[in-house]
Parts: structure tokens; C-alpha cells; sequence
């Protein structure tokens, strides 16, 4: 009976139709070598004559197409490329046993892009906006519905998250007037430093730029120029000139000088070919990965165009490799586009960054703008109007629009915020987001579903919270607040899509996994935070002493300690291991250290009923005695009572463990009274937002922190769950973390 | 093939291209006991002709520091110090031909990237990691115990934390495939315990009021995306994980005394009785490290007669205990434990024989001090892998090499895609095993063209 049913409701499916599900298969698979334009052995599959050759209808397995691409009989296709998958097979199959149908009305789709932009006239619309000229006729062409507009507070919480990577405040929302849209975009993008603080990001994954990490190999941070080109909006056309023809010294080098590792490097990942790959990948849009060690198997490019390209980047005759191995020839600087213009393969290396620079941007060259106007839009909507956007031979669900926005890019001296400003200020931006599965083929039915990135999700807590992170300077002097961007990726910032920056990254996995939602129900760095920040918010923070001493972080030095402490009670002494190779076999500690009075004076060892160690300071000719301690160590020591007014000494470490495979990275300090461990070093900048209030109402502060998670009022009935969690400071902890993990935080509305 | 059948198909079928041979398992879980900074081979398990130390030695004479020992094989001897895993040598396969690649001037978290995934950096794809490979095509084996466990290995141990990073990763096949990292084995629970400062009963009641507070969302109630869904799931999967009979198997405490005792106080050793409980558990692919450090554990720039002896302590109790664990609870024959490093060692021979590379150990003329007597450089064009369990031979000895200096294989030289291929074929997996990333195909082996050994399996 079940398999009646099941039977029944199979068939009331329509046949497999050629032009929406085979001949996408056999484009992608076939196409390099089996197109229209060059069909290998006279055979075209990217047109129903040509594919009819080798199928006899109703018969797969009598079918020479799924002979070879089976591998029933050798060669099995695709030639030296990956077998198709299982699925793409069942369906040629199932198209075949249906007899083949021709394509049902349809056209074929043989998208081509043309190098240079369209002038797309804008369609007849009564909507205002060129953007939703485009996509209100999209719509009413295809006969779909208008999906709704989100609500005023949706859309500054878009916009907020969308500008400075931060949500509003609950006074930013009351504040917005309805139809004030322009002026909001206006504002958030006028704030140039915020701009930067959230816009960085998504070029750190495009340029591959990270912060904090070390690697045995040429990496090159390009973070100082990014940023300031991120704030003084840095013309696009200049910003790609910049990146691949940049200025000794002060240019961002680092996008041409890659990712290396200490070592021999495959032929294919050689500095060059690194930026071959890169450029070509980020600002056009097209993958040269393949055929950077063999002519691709699934495109139109072969091994001499990313040498072709490579050799516009290299300081020497640039050897091809197939495979990594020589193939004797010497590359020839030539453009993917060679219809663009050339440069002489002899001229010297400036004059040949100076052409690439100039191909790349050139007015004649399309793609460069197609490219970042698609990945903008991505960033804004949640999908491209080409998806992936790595891809951009491929048709976008909107031609005109796409090169209506690029060339209006281009004509706006390729202004990044006018691009930005375009697209947030139409109504288009506004619609609802389209949480229905996409359809296949893709159909623009609104903004794609939107996670916060990891750097917005950690700075949309710290806001709200007032716990920001601080920057340690690597001397002495105070700490900075710094934004999520700034501090080296954490097991949080990767479990929430944050990439290891060793490739180009167009589009985090930000997908929710069991794992990546274990870092944030039982992780140490979220928990850690949430205590705090409820804390704070219930004003139950301790204060921090400020310090008495900072050494600042040292290695080998001998550094002398003289501090008042008249009146204090205990004194606490911290060792804090910065970066040491091997912090167990640091042989740190307070040497010759003396509290003295009126009454004389005693040694910290005598008065901890210590024995100290003979150790000896890099340079000194006598040993001195130390209270010798592990890395890291606080001690706190008694002096109530004592009438101790100084504390005398030196910090540092044993000259003996002044090995490479040790190498002692320390930083101590002294405090009059228990220090804040998450705040030993003072802070010497504002926080990025100002740090909330504590607030004794927790009603009152149950519902600002509704208004600030989700940008609206919470009901009356979560108002009930929630006053019920958060009677205690551990339950408004509680509360905050459920807050976040909320599906309508993480996501935008 | 029926209309259902392809309906079904086409369900099951995901972004891999799918194997066309089926390889019958031998194994459903790998342990992978990492010898992290470099295994000296001729001070573990493929000694040569052994020189004592005397003061002004001359160091091309030193092939061995230590005396070879018998095992219960015949035909395999192995080090003085590894007296336990002697006597379990009957159980496994020893290869002593491992090759590590030829990848210039050595960066040890270059040739552990290279090890772990197959493919050396810089890559135009992020590689992963072995485990994230048998992850993504086998699943977990238990729906509560992540299929993919780290023990062991610190990621912030200073200049080379970054190029450990890069490897400990499922990378282009997304975070659902792993490491679940266990940092600290001697405190494995915290893994699968709340936060330190949260309570269990308050834990328990921070989710159930999560879990209303949503319902009482207007927002949530009205609509939500298939997105927004798969994060309230993936919620419940973290607390149902936590809350989960087989996350016991992380608790070290709840081990009898007794044989927790056998496995040692020391964290690798905690390390391989954590592996154990969680093989019994459910895990699919668990990493055992005595963890990278530079200059720590195996590897060895100066001392290393000393350290080696160490290290060999630190292992042969904890390795041998593991292998009889497992076997007295009948789960070696489907459990495949590896021993294995980025590379050998020798005293004098920096990288290959036949293409030495950039020295980063000096060597004096004579040795006069225990400090210089040991194998300090590293050497790649030997090194052992020994594998228990999992359907290799029992005492069997695969591959040999050259009993003078430079030691090179003179039989069956093993290279990483050839070892790779024989895991992967102990566990299923067909070489040309992968998935498509931007359009192109992206092997479990390189090229898909890794050949399992086929003459170590049963």
C-alpha cells in the first residue's frame, strides 16, 4: 500500500526537463571541451541536437553518454576530470528513460558575459529607486508576488549591523523617523572610523589579511593601509591599483606577497602565482586555481593564462611548470583579456605591475566592477546577484540590474559608500528576507537569510554588555579597546565562521553545527564574557586598583620596582606570561626584593618564610637572591599593620633560561589591592560605544536589554519568562546568554 | 532504476563524488597517536648498531644510543625503553619506511600539516584534517559522541601556533566535520561539562527557560528560516551532547583506579585512556599528541639521548595499556591504533640523504658532552609507523632500511598518500574518495591516486 502511494506520488512529477536540469549538468561538466565554441571531436552538448548524437531515448544504458560518463566503456568522461556525481548521472538517466524530451518551451540558457558593462536602460516603473525599477519588473515579469517591507526598527537594525558592524541602541531605533531612511544610510556611513571598524573585515577575508599570526614564511600585514583606505574611501579603481602595483614600503605588499610557508613551495603556489590566483579570483572573479599547475578541466583556461598572469608580478624569468615540472618555457606577461591591451613581456617589473594595475582597472574592463558591485551585494543581501560570486561566467538572476549597478559604480568614480548607499537606500534593501529553501534555478524572492558574523556577534555583546576586549600593548604603557576585528581569532570567533585567513575567503561557512553551538553553550570564552557583562550591568563589579607598577613586557631585561605603599593592607604581586616559548621552564621572580619603614626593613622572602634562589640577571657579575615563582604567578602579601611605606626590587628572569627554547615573554606587575584579572592593564582609549550604565530596576534592565538584542519591545509574555530568569545577577547572566543564542539575534531580521 | 530509487538517491546523495569501489571496513575507528616534533626511528622502533657514550666520540659513529631489545616477534627488535609495547608487538604491523616529503628547509608544523592532511602548504584549499575526511564520510558512529575528537594539542604555543592552526581544521569541508578539541586530557569533562561557574541544575534550567523564552518570541512564533531552525537545532544537539550518557566516556574520574593507574599520571598517557573510553563510546576518528611545542617532547635538538628515554617512557606504558584494553573488551580487531610522527631523526643527516637541506643543529667534531649525544636533526627519508588492530597483520614487520648511515630504505618506501590510503582503505574509504570545492575535485589522497598497502591487512 505504501509503495502505491509512494509510486503515485512520483509519478505525478513532470519528466526531467533538458533545459532546467541537463543541461546544467552538461554545461558544468562537458562544456570546456565539449562547447559550442570549440566542441572536441565535432560533438556539441550544450545544445539538444548535439546531445541527441549520443542518446538513444529510453535506453540510458544503450546511451553512449552514460557509457562514458559512467565509465561502463573507457574513457570515462569528463577526460582527466572528476566522475560525475552519482546524482547528476540519475538524473541524465531519468531524462534518457523519459525518451529524451526536447527542451519544454524554454530557451536554453547560454549566458556569456561580455567584457564590457551593458548600459541597461531602466525598466518603465513608477518605483523611484533604479534598483527596484529593476527588481519590481523582475518580479511582475515572472508574476510573483511583492514580498512585504521589513518594520522601521528591522530596517535600522540592518542598517547599524550593515554600516558599523554594531547594533542601534534602543534610543537610535526611537529616534529613526519613518521615511528618514537616506538620512540614517547618510549618517552611519558619514562615521568613517566605524565604517572602517566593520567594512575591514570583509576585505581582511577577501585580501587575506589577518591579525596576530605568525607564520615561519613571507606574510605581510596590509591592516595600516586597509584601514586608512577603508576610512578616506578609497576609490575602488585606486584601491585595486594599489594592491597590485603598490608603493614600497608604505603599499599594501602584502596582497602580492601571500601566504608562504619556510620551505620549497609546489611550482603553483609560488609568491606569483599566489597573486595570479588571488587577483584574478577576487577583483574578476575567475578561478585560475586549476590552471595554475595544468590546463583546467573544467573552464577555458589554461596553464599559460595564470602564468600569463603571474608574470605581470615577477622580478625574474618565471619557469612554467606543468605538475611541477618544467615544461622549458618562459612565461609571457599576458592578460586573462588579452582584447584589453597587453605590456611588453621584457619590460621591467614596475612597468609590468604598473600594466597590470591598469588591465584590471581599465573602463574597458567590465568584470573588475561587475565583481566587487556583486560581492557588495552580496554582503548587503545574503546572496549575489551572481552566486558564487567566485564565478562570474555565470548568469545572474539580473543582468541588466547588475550592470546597470556597476556602471553607475564606475561613473560615481567607483565610490564604494555610493555603491553601499545605492543599494541600502532602495526599497529593495528593505524587503522581508526570504526564509523559504531558494528555488532551483535561483528566483529573487528577497534578501537571503543573514547570520552575524563572528566580529558582529562578538561586538554586538561587548556593546551591550560594556565588556570589550583590550589590546595589550607589547610594552609598557595602557591597553586599547579594541573591536572583534582587531584580536587574534579565538575557538569562538571560528566556531562562528571566522576563517583562518590562509586562503581568499568570498563566502564564511556560518552554517549553525553541533560543534560550532558546544563553543557557545559551554564554551569558556562566551561564559566568561556573560559573567562579566552581568556584572556590570547589576553593578556588582568590583573596582579595579589601578596599578602601582607595569613592567611592561620583557625578556631578558632587569627592571627595577620602587613603589609607595603606605596604607595598604596586602599587596598583590603579579607574573602574567605573555608569549613565552615555555612558560613551565621560565625561571622568573622578585629578586633582592625589601619592604622598608620606619621600622627597618624586610626582605619579601623573610616575610613570605621563603628561602630564595642565587640567580643572576643577564649582564650583572653577582647573583642576587630571588623569590622565585612559576609563570604565572600572583602572590599576595600581607603588610597590614607593618608600616612599610616602599617596596623595593628588581623583576626579571634567571640568565640561565635565556634559551631560544624557552625565550621568557613576561609582564609583572603590582597592585595595592586584588586586581582585576580581565583588566591588569589600564586603558588608555574609549571603548568603540559608550559602556552602559549598571542599572539597579532589573526590570527596567530586562527590557532595555530586549530592546537592545532584538531592536523591539519584548511581549508581556517574555517579559514573564524573562523576569523569572533573572532575579539573580547569575540569572541575568542566564538571560543574556539566551538572549544571544536567540535565533532572532544571531540572525537579521 | 525506478522513479523512488531516484528520489532516494538523489536524498542521499551529497557534494561528494561518489567512490565507484566499495571497500569492505575493517575498522569503524581510527586512534592516531601522534609522536609530535619528530620520532628519532633509531631510538624507537628501528634501532641500529648501538654506541655508548664516551667523552670525545666521534658523532658518525652514533647510530643508536640505546641497545636493542627482542619483542615476542622474531624478526622485529625495537629500542631499549619500549619494553611494554615489546610485548604487544605480536598484535601489530611495523613500518619502518615511512617517507616524509621533500619539503626543503624543515618547519615542523609544515610537515604536520603535510602528514595530517595530505597536501603540503601554502594550498589554494583549505586541506583537512585526516579526521574531518573520516568524519565527513563515514559520520559519527554514535549520534552523541563527536565523530572527530582532538586530545591533547595546545593551539597557542607560540611562533608556529598559527601553522597548527591550519591544519587542525576541517577546512573546506566546514566545522560539522570537526576537531572537537579536548585541550587538556587531565580534564577532559570540562569538554562536556557547563562552565566552570555554572552549576548543572542551573545549567539544565538555563536551557529549558531558552527554550520558552522562544516560544514566547512574536517574532519567532510568526516565522522563522530554515537557518534560524538549524540554530535552535544545533542547540539542542550541544545540550542533548552534554547531557548524554556517552558524554560520561570524557570523566576520567569515573575510571576504576586501577586502570586508570595502568595508564599513568602524565597527560599523553590520560590521553590514551581518555581515547580508549571514547573508541568505547562511539567516537569515529580520536588524536592522541604528547603535543608540539617547540623544543619539547620528540623534538629533540639537543639531550637526546635523555629525552628520547623520556619520551619512550612517557609511551610505552600508555600505548601498550591501550592496545590490551581494547582487546580484552574485543574492539582491537575493529579499532585501528597508529603511532606515528612527521618524521625521523638522525644525528648527523639534516632532511634527505640524497637532498639535504639547511641544518639547524650543529654537530661538534667529537662529542664531549651528554648534551650533544643523541639524534638531534631532522631526518625525512625514514621514519616507523607502528598500527595496531583494524585488520593489519599480527607481527608483522613491513619495509626495511640500511643498517649504516644514512640509513636510507632499501625496501618498500611509504609515502604519505600510500599510508593515507591504507587508513583510509582500513576504514572504508576509497582513495579517490573527495568532494567538489569551486567546481573542482578535491581528493582524500592526492590526485585520488594514493595505493593502500594491501599486504599489511589480515
Amino acid at each position: 500500500m505504501r509503495r502505491l502511494l509512494f509510486a503515485a506520488a512520483a509519478l505525478s512529477l513532470p519528466a526531467a526537463d533538458f533545459g532546467a536540469q541537463v543541461h546544467p549538468i552538461l554545461n558544468t561538466r562537458c562544456g570546456s571541451c565539449h562547447g559550442s565554441a570549440a566542441p572536441q571531436g565535432g560533438l556539441d552538448l550544450q545544445t539538444y541536437a548535439g546531445v541527441r548524437r549520443v542518446v538513444t531515448p529510453g535506453n540510458p544504458d544503450g546511451s553512449l553518454l552514460i557509457q562514458r560518463v559512467a565509465g561502463i566503456k573507457p574513457p570515462r568522461m569528463p577526460l582527466g576530470g572528476a566522475p560525475l556525481p552519482d546524482s547528476e548521472i540519475a538524473v541524465l538517466r531519468e531524462w534518457i528513460r523519459d525518451g529524451a524530451p526536447a527542451p519544454s518551451g524554454g530557451s536554453v540558457s547560454k549566458w556569456q558575459p561580455s567584457l564590457n558593462l551593458a548600459a541597461p536602460a531602466l525598466p518603465e516603473s513608477s518605483e523611484p529607486h533604479p534598483i527596484d525599477k529593476f527588481a519590481f519588473a523582475y518580479f511582475r515579469e515572472r508574476k510573483q508576488p511583492t514580498p512585504p517591507e521589513v518594520s522601521a526598527a528591522a530596517f535600522v537594525r540592518r542598517a547599524y549591523f550593515d554600516l558599523w558592524g554594531l547594533p542601534p541602541s534602543p534610543a537610535d531605533v526611537r529616534a529613526f523617523k519613518d521615511k528618514g531612511n537616506d538620512e540614517l544610510v547618510a549618517r552611519l556611513l558619514g562615521d568613517n572610523a566605524r565604517y572602517a571598524a566593520h567594512w575591514i573585515t570583509f576585505w581582511n577575508d577577501l585580501l587575506r589579511n589577518d591579525e596576530g599570526v605568525v607564520y615561519h614564511g613571507d606574510r605581510k600585514s596590509i591592516t595600516p593601509w586597509l584601514k586608512k583606505a577603508l576610512e578616506d574611501n578609497l576609490p575602488y579603481d585606486q584601491f585595486v591599483r594599489a594592491l597590485l602595483n603598490p608603493e614600497p614600503k608604505t603599499g599594501p605588499e602584502g596582497f602580492l606577497t601571500g601566504v608562504n610557508w619556510r620551505g620549497d613551495v609546489s611550482a603553483s603556489q609560488i609568491p606569483v602565482m599566489q597573486a595570479a590566483q588571488n587577483s584574478a579570483q577576487v577583483f574578476l572573479g575567475v578561478n585560475l586555481k586549476c590552471n595554475s599547475c595544468h590546463d583546467s578541466f573544467i573552464s577555458r583556461w589554461k596553464l599559460k593564462d595564470a602564468y600569463g598572469l603571474a608574470a605581470f608580478f615577477s622580478d625574474q624569468p618565471l619557469k612554467i611548470h606543468r605538475c611541477d615540472i618544467p615544461t622549458g618555457e618562459i612565461a609571457q606577461a599576458k592578460f586573462p583579456y588579452p582584447e584589453l591591451g597587453g605590456v611588453d613581456p621584457q619590460s621591467p617589473l614596475a612597468v609590468r605591475r604598473a600594466a597590470a594595475a591598469k588591465l584590471f582597472t581599465q573602463p574597458e574592463n567590465g568584470r573588475t566592477r561587475r565583481t566587487v558591485v556583486n560581492r557588495i551585494w552580496k554582503q548587503l543581501m545574503g546572496r549575489g546577484l551572481v552566486d558564487p560570486p567566485d564565478d562570474m561566467d555565470a548568469e545572474p538572476w539580473s543582468p541588466a540590474l547588475l550592470d546597470w549597478l556597476a556602471s553607475d559604480f564606475a561613473a560615481h568614480g567607483h565610490d564604494l559608500k555610493h555603491l553601499i548607499r545605492t543599494i541600502m537606500t532602495s526599497r529593495t534593501y528593505r524587503l522581508a528576507t526570504d526564509r523559504e529553501p531558494p528555488a532551483v534555478p535561483y528566483v529573487f524572492r528577497g534578501p537571503a537569510p543573514r547570520r552575524l558574523s563572528a566580529e558582529q556577534f562578538n561586538d554586538a555583546i561587548s556593546a551591550i554588555t560594556g565588556e570589550w576586549r583590550m589590546l595589550v600593548p607589547r610594552t609598557a604603557g595602557p591597553a586599547q579597546y579594541a573591536r572583534d576585528w582587531q584580536i587574534k581569532s579565538s575557538p569562538l570567533g571560528r566556531a562562528l565562521g571566522r576563517p583562518i585567513r590562509d586562503q581568499v575567503v568570498t563566502t564564511r561557512l556560518t552554517a549553525p553545527t553541533t560543534l560550532s553551538s558546544l563553543e557557545l553553550v559551554n564554551g569558556s570564552t562566551l561564559a566568561s564574557l556573560l559573567r562579566r557583562g552581568a556584572q556590570r550591568l547589576a553593578g556588582e563589579l568590583p573596582a579595579a586598583p589601578p596599578g602601582l607598577f607595569d613592567s611592561g613586557t620583557m625578556g631578558n631585561q632587569k627592571i627595577a620596582v620602587d613603589v609607595d605603599v603606605a596604607g595598604v593592607k596586602k599587596l598583590w604581586l603579579v607574573l602574567e606570561d605573555v608569549d613565552s616559548y615555555d612558560a613551565a621552564r621560565v625561571q622568573a621572580g622578585w629578586a633582592a626584593a625589601k619592604f622598608t619603614g620606619p621600622k627597618g626593613e624586610v626582605a619579601l622572602a623573610d616575610l613570605l618564610k621563603q628561602r630564595p634562589v642565587q640567580w643572576q640577571f643577564r649582564g650583572d657579575k653577582e647573583p642576587l637572591p630571588f623569590v622565585a615563582v612559576k609563570t604565572p604567578t600572583t602572590l599576595s602579601v600581607n603588610i597590614s599593620g607593618k608600616g612599610f611605606t616602599r617596596f623595593q626590587g628588581f623583576v626579571g628572569v634567571n640568565q640561565a633560561c635565556l634559551a631560544s627554547d624557552i625565550n621568557p615573554r613576561l609582564r609583572f606587575f603590582v597592585f595595592p589591592d586584588e586586581p582585576d584579572f580581565a583588566r591588569l592593564y589600564a586603558a588608555g582609549s574609549d571603548p568603540p560605544v559608550p559602556v552602559p550604565q549598571p542599572v539597579k530596576n532589573r526590570k527596567a534592565l530586562v527590557r532595555r536589554l530586549f530592546e537592545e538584542s532584538f531592536g523591539r519591545q519584548a511581549s508581556a509574555e517574555e517579559l514573564r519568562v524573562a523576569f523569572e530568569i533573572a532575579r539573580s545577577t547569575a540569572g541575568l547572566e542566564d538571560l543574556l546568554w539566551s538572549l544571544f543564542l536567540s535565533p532572532e539575534f544571531q540572525y537579521l531580521p | 532504476m525506478n522513479r523512488r530509487d531516484f528520489l532516494t538517491t538523489l536524498a542521499a546523495a551529497g557534494t561528494a563524488s561518489a567512490a565507484p569501489e566499495k571497500i569492505e571496513p575493517r575498522a569503524d575507528t581510527l586512534i592516531l597517536l601522534w609522536m609530535a616534533g619528530g620520532m628519532a626511528q633509531t631510538e624507537t622502533f628501528d634501532p641500529k648498531r648501538y654506541t655508548a657514550f664516551e667523552p670525545g666520540m666521534d658523532p658518525n659513529r652514533v647510530l643508536s644510543t640505546f641497545p636493542a631489545i627482542d619483542t615476542v616477534v622474531d624478526n622485529i627488535k625495537i629500542s631499549q625503553g619500549l619494553e611494554k609495547i615489546a610485548r604487544v608487538m605480536d598484535r601489530g604491523t611495523l613500518i619502518r619506511t615511512y617517507q616524509a616529503g621533500d619539503l626543503g628547509h624543515i618547519l615542523h608544523a609544515r610537515h604536520q600539516y603535510h602528514w595530517h592532511t595530505g597536501y603540503a602548504p601554502p594550498q589554494s584549499v583549505a586541506s583537512p584534517h585526516l579526521g574531518a575526511w573520516i568524519s565527513k564520510a563515514l559520520g559519527p558512529r554514535h549520534p552523541d559522541v563527536p565523530a572527530f575528537i582532538d586530545v591533547g594539542q595546545g593551539l597557542e604555543i607560540g611562533a608556529e601556533s598559527d601553522s597548527l592552526k591550519a591544519f587542525h581544521t576541517a577546512g573546506c569541508l566546514g566545522s560539522e566535520y570537526g576537531p572537537f578539541f579536548v585541550t587538556n586530557p587531565m580534564d577532559a569533562a570540562a569538554a562536556v561539562r557547563p562552565p566552570a561557574h555554572i552549576r548543572h541544575e542551573r545549567f539544565e534550567k538555563r536551557y529549558e527557560r531558552y527554550k520558552r523564552l522562544i516560544e514566547a518570541s512574536p517574532e519567532l512564533r510568526e516565522r522563522t528560516s530554515a537557518e534560524q531552525e538549524s540554530l535552535k537545532k544545533s542547540v539542542d544537539n550541544a545540550h542533548r551532547l552534554l547531557n548524554s550518557p556517552a558524554a560520561k566516556a570524557f570523566d576520567l574520574t569515573l575510571e576504576p583506579g586501577a586502570s586508570a593507574a595502568r595508564y599513568g599520571s602524565s597527560r599523553f598517557g590520560q590521553g590514551c585512556l581518555l581515547a580508549r573510553r571514547l573508541a568505547e563510546a562511539g567516537a569515529r576518528f580520536i588524536e592522541v599528541t604528547t603535543e608540539y611545542i617547540p623544543f619539547r617532547y620528540w623534538d629533540t635538538h639537543e639531550n637526546g639521548h635523555t629525552r628520547a628515554l623520556d619520551n619512550k617512557r612517557l609511551i610505552d606504558g600508555p600505548v601498550s595499556q591501550l592496545v590490551l584494553d581494547l582487546e580484552e573488551r574485543g574492539l582491537l580487531n575493529r579499532t585501528l591504533i597508529v603511532i606515528a610522527s612527521e618524521f625521523g631523526r638522525d644525528m648527523m643527516q639534516e632532511g634527505k640523504p640524497d637532498r639535504p637541506v639547511k641544518d639547524q643543529v650543529t654537530i661538534p667534531d667529537r662529542i664531549s658532552e651528554m648534551k650533544h649525544y643523541g639524534m638531534h636533526r631532522h631526518f625525512t627519508e625514514a621514519g616507523s609507523v607502528l598500527l595496531f588492530g583494524g585488520g593489519v597483520k599480527r607481527g608483522f614487520l613491513y619495509g626495511a632500511t640500511a643498517d649504516e648511515r644514512p640509513c636510507k630504505v632499501v625496501d618498500k618506501p611509504v609515502k604519505i598518500e600510500d599510508l593515507h590510503a591504507t587508513l583510509y582503505h582500513a576504514m572504508g574509504i576509497a582513495p579517490d574518495y573527495g568532494v567538489e570545492v569551486e567546481k573542482r575535485p578535491f581528493y582524500v589522497t592526492r590526485d585520488g591516486k594514493g595505493r593502500a598497502i594491501r599486504e599489511i591487512f589480515s
